[in-house]
């Protein structure tokens, strides 16, 4: 029985290279008929299936033509994959005359004859049949009975069970299991098959004297390739058995040099794909316009009466606002309590305290919940003002209009949700802890516990209005930490109500002005991924997706001539939405990149282009460790190998060095080896767990050493692989096949670190894989010193240190950070950077820098050390 | 206690090991004090039958005089409860706890020591491997053990399952040092806490006896078989009724040994029985789980019979199917499998599939947790996300299994066949 062990790609392609004429030809017929059957300007199956009623003297060519005419692609393909295996046999038995006499002759028509009166006089039904599958059931059963004859029965238990049986088994199953097959049309097959397996149709086989004269007369064995003679059935079956099998532990690729050779293309032709996939997402084809997808959000179906009166009292709470503005948080705190008391609503405040880089981040929460007139207080809806957003801006309007739209809400009956109303005294630490504090997964002592609490978050809304002025257009900002997304669905309700009810603009990721063409989608896309690989809080909401809650920050830009009204609205539109919700955001992606603000792929679509880039370093580590298995330089052990074919292959594809060795000893195959395990495991065991000592340093240090200790580290970690590969190549002497090992094991881990990576944050494994392929053409270069420091100087500028350096250099003085600067010196964006890093570590449980540390940085230490030795 | 110290004497060089495994250990235990609990809420390492959790549950209970088993949480073994009744309470005072798991696991490591040392693996009293020479001390086989990541992040998760493969590996050595009567009551004690190690008493039985064999005057095998199933049954009873005296009532059994066989808690696990009863029809399920058990039973004899010269490799391979197939397996049952397959490293250039098995249950180990974030807390995948991991870490860990088998048969058939060796075969 052949199975998966066995299976080898030499053996199969020698054995498709051998097939011999007449199954070709049919091979061929079949596909040929197929591509003519695409076209729909001439109904080929009509025109040759073999239809019962249509049987006349005329149309008889049908009994010939239907067994090559197939229904489908999988149809044809189906039965070309049961046939040639049984037409090769066939053939090879009876020679290439006989099976095409046969096969154009009896073996079709008597079956088909059959079929057409059983059909038409018996049953009086019309049925019409294709395809070759007919023949496959043929072919089986006069198999099956020449099985028979020499081994008449198999037991199932004590049944004993005539083997003859199997076609007609094999033809209940696939009638039970492949719809529209005809079973009849199979059976017919199959008693021809029979007749013939038992000699009774010996009579129609054309005599062989005829034959062997046509053959002698036209000379065909000469002129014809892959022609086998009426005289090969002589030589028995098989002609000469196949001596030894190939290896079954080789894995595919361990016995030929061609395909030992062939990795490394595989892998630059999965980066390139992959690359070229991601640059393929902005075009029309590939990317889908969103929708929405949850009927019951009903965005923009309703009329927002926030107006009117209502605009006076927001003047108000702004007045009062901006009267805060220099006040304590406490203080601050006190009066908003007092305005929510005011209003009818329960408040609640909150204590935080967080420690990162040797800075201390305090202050005190204040929220006020809005009882729903009909719920049962399940369900609550969130709307943030920031007192400071992530920039550190005083939100004054942000906040007087929440106040003022909270006031408004309260007058109405129809909430069937709670709505809360957080204000945090910043955009970063303080939503935080409140909504750890609301799911219980606080650290208590850094946060305190919530007084009051409503039900489950379906969603949360941040408004971020610094801004003095009247604005043209809302930018929505959906970034989580992490890089998990809100549902889609909500982004597209707040862009639907914005452009659709309201008339405002809505963009994203800073792309203000849009123009829906190539450049401005892939701008928007990749700003997106890089947002999303970094994974850190860019407003407000970002603290709520990890918890599964739904969020956008709103923020008014442009100079336009919406007021602070319409951006009420706004809030109050997606609000209605929101509570019509029977259950939580579910219909919609989670995974997309939107490349415009109605224009996104799916996870579908864009994951292979990281899963290809993670398995490009899998498909090197696999083909090094059974590289490492054979030592093709002193084979030790002999054994015979098959045919000319197979050593004729093996000496195309080898390189000068080995070809002399093969011409000594052309019989010789590669012998297995022992692996030494010892060193590779432990240096990128040791290398891996080396990570952990930055990533401590860099979450741990003050504020002020950062930068510099960044610079040190990055120095360090250049000289590392120098010192570490003097180091081992001194004392250890790696051989070849352990620095084989080496890059085998560490590729393995990071392609596995990236693709488990990928289904969690898709844009950090992306970028992390993309600035590691290099890694994957890592090599010792002992003869080539050149080679070896170019190489690794090129690795030097990919090294995660230095790619940091360079970015902070990079956004400093270029428009990465929404076409303004970062507005500080490389030094300080360093910084900034670093304590973000650090922050959010220890405050957003971001796991960037650990990613960093420990999954890029071992991997670029131990591909270096490999290409230094 | 006295055999102890003198095997801790005797292995002098393993002290240094011990420490550095316990200071290790401790040290995670105190370094990252969110740690433990962390690990204990993992299903892959913590099962409804072994969860520290639920032990805490059963343990208040306990305390206030109620059954421990009221409230469907706890279902382990009743001894248990006096065992961590006597310990300060985990909460207050985790570190008493700590100590106790560090200990089990060092006298896991120190049975296994020995079971190294003795040299079954390569070498039993029916079968001499030809290369037996290559195999690793005590030592390795003890430390790879210690210093397993499975092994550690089980001993900081705590679950209860840590008993079972200390009891198993203890009356395995003490079977290879011929204590057939220790041995069958540790035994009975593995199977006291967690029921299927009873599976593994024929293997025990033939290992005890080929360790006690005396040419001069043979004793029977049947009379030894029955000799350990009376001991078995007697310390099995004995421990039933002080569990009876214990709680007061039988119920701890269909709280216990019930849960597995009818597998009514489908918390999702690291192995393939959950999710199969959770899609099932109530009709079918007591079919269904009368087929799963007698699937997961038939391996005993089977390998019994057919690895009868190598008993240890039958304990082993066992182990490696239990851990796979049995109703709550975790990573603790994968950790102990792992733990015996060293002492088979005569076999180890015999294994076809090393390579694709580790990628295979280091992606396993990645993946798991990962899909599982992603279906209970993102809410962005599902079930079906886990269970598909837990199917690629069961092929994973069935392909050693099976690597393992093949190995050892191929090892026995070159001593019949001395002229293929080094050659490559296929299965037909």
């Amino acid at each position: 029985m052949p199975n998966v062990q066995s299976f080898s790609t030499l053996r199969a392609r020698s054995y498709v290279f051998r097939l011999p004429l007449f199954t070709r030809l049919m091979v061929l017929a079949i596909v040929v008929l197929w591509l003519v059957g695409i076209q729909s300007a001439w109904d080929l199956r009509k025109w040759g299936a073999l239809i019962p009623n249509e049987m006349n003297f005329f149309t008889a060519y049908r009994m010939n033509t239907f067994p090559l005419i197939h229904l489908n692609l999988l149809h044809a393909l189906l039965n070309l994959l049961a046939l040639t295996p049984l037409l090769e046999r066939f053939e090879s038995e009876y020679g290439t005359l006989t099976s095409a006499a046969m096969f154009f002759g009896p073996l079709t028509t008597i079956p088909a004859v059959v079929y057409v009166i059983l059909e038409r006089v018996i049953f009086r039904v019309n049925t019409p049949v294709m395809g070759a599958s007919m023949w496959v059931f043929l072919l089986l059963s006069v198999e099956a009975m020449r099985t028979y004859k020499i081994n008449p029965y198999f037991v199932i238990g004590t049944v004993q069970v005539p083997t003859w049986t199997t076609p007609l088994v094999m033809a209940f199953v696939t009638a039970a299991l492949i719809p529209s097959t005809s079973f009849l049309g199979h059976l017919c097959g199959i008693g021809t098959g029979y007749l013939f397996g038992l000699g009774y149709l010996k009579f129609i086989a054309p005599p062989e004297k005829i034959l062997r004269w046509i053959e002698g007369k036209l000379n065909l064995l000469r002129r014809l390739p892959h022609y086998v003679s009426v005289d090969q059935k002589t030589y028995g079956r098989f002609g000469v058995l196949p001596s030894s099998s190939s290896s079954a532990s080789a894995l595919f690729v361990g016995r030929s040099p061609k395909l030992q050779k062939a990795p490394p293309y595989i892998s630059l032709l999965l980066i390139v794909v992959g690359v070229a996939w991601l640059f393929m997402l902005p075009l029309n084809d590939y990317s889908r316009r969103t929708y929405i997808s949850e009927n019951a959000l009903l965005p923009g179906q309703v009329h927002t009466y926030f107006g009117g009166s209502d605009q006076n009292v927001l003047r108000a709470y702004r007045h009062e606002v901006g009267a805060l503005e220099n006040k304590t948080n406490t203080e601050i705190n006190d009066k908003l309590e007092h305005m929510f008391r005011s209003m009818g609503l329960k408040v609640g405040r909150q204590n935080y305290t967080y420690t990162t880089s040797g800075n201390t981040v305090a202050g005190e929460n204040v929220y006020a919940i809005l009882q729903a007139p009909r719920g049962d207080a399940t369900e609550a809806i969130v709307l943030i003002a920031a007192w400071r957003n992530v920039k550190g801006e005083f939100n004054r309007n942000g906040l007087a209009v929440a106040l003022a739209l909270t006031r408004y809400f309260k007058r109405w009956s129809l909430w069937s949700k709670d709505i809360i109303l957080v204000v945090p005294p910043d955009s970063r630490a303080g939503t935080q802890a409140w909504v750890d504090a609301y799911h219980d997964s606080h650290d208590s002592r850094r946060v305190a516990d919530l007084p009051i609490k409503s039900g489950a978050l379906q969603g949360a809304l941040a408004l971020d209005y610094p801004q003095e002025e009247r604005f043209e257009g809302v930018h929505i900002v959906y970034d989580g930490v992490n890089g998990q997304l809100p549902n889609l669905d909500l982004i597209n309700s707040v862009t639907n109500i914005a452009g659709g009810q309201m008339g405002m603009g809505a963009s994203i990721q800073h792309l203000f002005h849009h123009s829906d063409q190539y450049r401005d989608r892939l701008a928007c896309m990749l700003r997106g991924m890089v947002n999303q690989g970094l994974g850190h809080a860019v407003g407000p909401h970002s603290s709520f997706i990890p918890y599964h809650v739904d969020a956008v920050t709103i923020q008014p830009v442009g100079q336009g001539w919406h007021d602070e009204m319409g951006l009420g609205r706004l809030v109050e539109g997606t609000f209605r939405s929101l509570n019509n919700l029977l259950e939580h955001l579910h219909q919609s992606f989670f995974f997309y990149l939107l490349m415009q603000k109605e224009r996104f792929v799916s996870i579908g679509t864009y994951l292979p282009s990281a899963m290809l880039i993670a398995a490009n370093f899998t498909i090197t580590a696999i083909a090094l460790w059974v590289k490492t298995g054979y030592a093709p330089e002193k084979p030790a052990d002999t054994t015979t190998k098959d045919g000319k074919e197979d050593a004729k292959e093996k000496k195309e594809g080898i390189d000068a060095k080995t070809k002399v060795e093969q011409k000594k000893k052309p019989e010789e195959t590669p012998v297995t080896v022992e692996r030494e395990l010892y060193l590779p495991l432990s240096l990128v065991t040791g290398c891996q767990f080396l990570g952990f000592v930055p990533l401590f340093v860099f979450n741990h240090a003050p504020a002020s050493l950062l930068a510099p200790l960044f610079v040190v580290v990055t120095l360090l970690s250049l000289a590392l692989p120098h010192a570490l590969s003097f180091f081992l190549v001194t004392t250890y002497k790696p051989t070849h096949q352990q620095y084989q090992l080496i890059t085998s094991f560490f590729l393995l881990l990071l392609g596995m670190f990236l693709s488990t990576l990928a289904t969690l944050n898709f844009s950090l494994a992306f970028l992390v894989g993309l600035l590691a392929t290099p890694l994957t053409f890592v090599r010792p270069f002992p003869q080539l010193p050149a080679a070896r420091y170019a190489y690794s100087a090129l690795l030097g500028l990919l090294n995660p240190g230095v790619v940091v350096l360079g970015a902070a250099a990079v956004a400093t003085t270029s428009l990465l950070n929404g076409g303004s600067g970062l507005g500080v010196g490389p030094w300080e964006a360093v910084q900034k950077v670093l304590e973000e890093g650090a922050f959010g570590w220890s405050v957003w449980g971001m796991y960037t820098p650990l990613i960093f540390w420990c999954v890029w940085f071992p991997a670029w230490l131990v591909g270096s050390v490999v290409v230094l030795g | 206690m006295t055999k102890d110290k003198m095997s801790f004497q005797a292995t002098a060089g393993t002290a240094g090991l011990f420490a550095v495994a316990a200071a290790l250990r401790l040290l995670l235990f105190t370094a990252f004090p969110g740690l433990p609990s962390l690990l204990t809420g993992r299903v892959e390492i913590s099962t409804p039958v072994t969860s520290f959790k639920r032990l805490q549950e059963g343990l208040f209970l306990y305390n206030h005089n109620v059954s421990p088993y009221d409230g469907g949480v706890y279902h382990q073994a009743p001894l248990l409860l006096p065992l961590f009744s006597l310990l300060p309470d985990p909460s207050t005072y985790p570190i008493f706890t700590y100590i106790l798991y560090t200990l089990v696991d060092l006298l896991s490591a120190n049975a296994l020591y020995k079971i190294a040392e003795s040299g079954e693996g390569g070498a039993s009293r029916l079968y001499s491997s030809p290369r037996k020479e290559k195999r690793w001390s005590g030592y390795v086989v003890a430390t790879l053990f210690l210093f397993n990541p499975f092994t550690i992040a089980t001993c900081i998760g705590r679950p209860t399952s840590v008993f079972t493969t200390c009891a198993i590996l203890h009356a395995v050595a003490k079977a290879l040092s011929g204590n057939i009567f220790t041995s069958m009551l540790c035994l009975s004690f593995a199977t006291y806490l967690s029921m299927y190690p009873l599976l593994l008493l024929p293997p025990m039985v033939t290992l005890a006896y080929d360790r006690t064999y005396n040419s001069k005057a043979p004793k029977s095998l049947a009379q030894l078989a029955v000799m350990c199933t009376l001991a078995v049954s007697a310390s099995l009873a004995l421990l039933f009724i002080s569990s009876y005296a214990l709680t007061g009532s039988w119920e701890f059994m269909s709280s216990t040994y019930g849960i597995q066989l009818t597998l009514t808690d489908l918390t999702p696990n690291a192995g393939l029985w959950w999710y199969f009863f959770t899609e099932m029809f109530d009709s079918f399920r007591s079919f269904f789980l009368g087929v799963f058990w007698l699937h997961l039973s038939s391996y005993t004899p089977a390998l019994t019979i057919r690895l009868r010269q190598q008993p240890l490799a039958v304990i082993t391979l066992l182990l490696g199917i239990f851990a796979i197939f049995k109703p709550y397996p975790s990573i603790a049952d994968t950790s102990l499998f792992l733990s015996l397959v060293p002492c088979f490293r005569h076999v180890f250039p015999l294994l076809r599939y090393s390579f694709v098995t580790a990628s295979v249950v280091l992606y396993g180990t990645f993946l798991g947790p990962a899909f599982y974030h992603l279906w209970i807390y993102a809410g962005s995948g599902n079930a079906n996300f886990f269970y598909a991991i837990t199917l690629v870490w069961s092929l994973g860990l069935s392909l050693l299994v099976s690597d393992l088998a093949f190995a050892v048969l191929r090892d026995e058939w070159e001593v019949e066949r001395p002229e293929m060796r080094g050659k490559e075969i296929r299965q037909i």
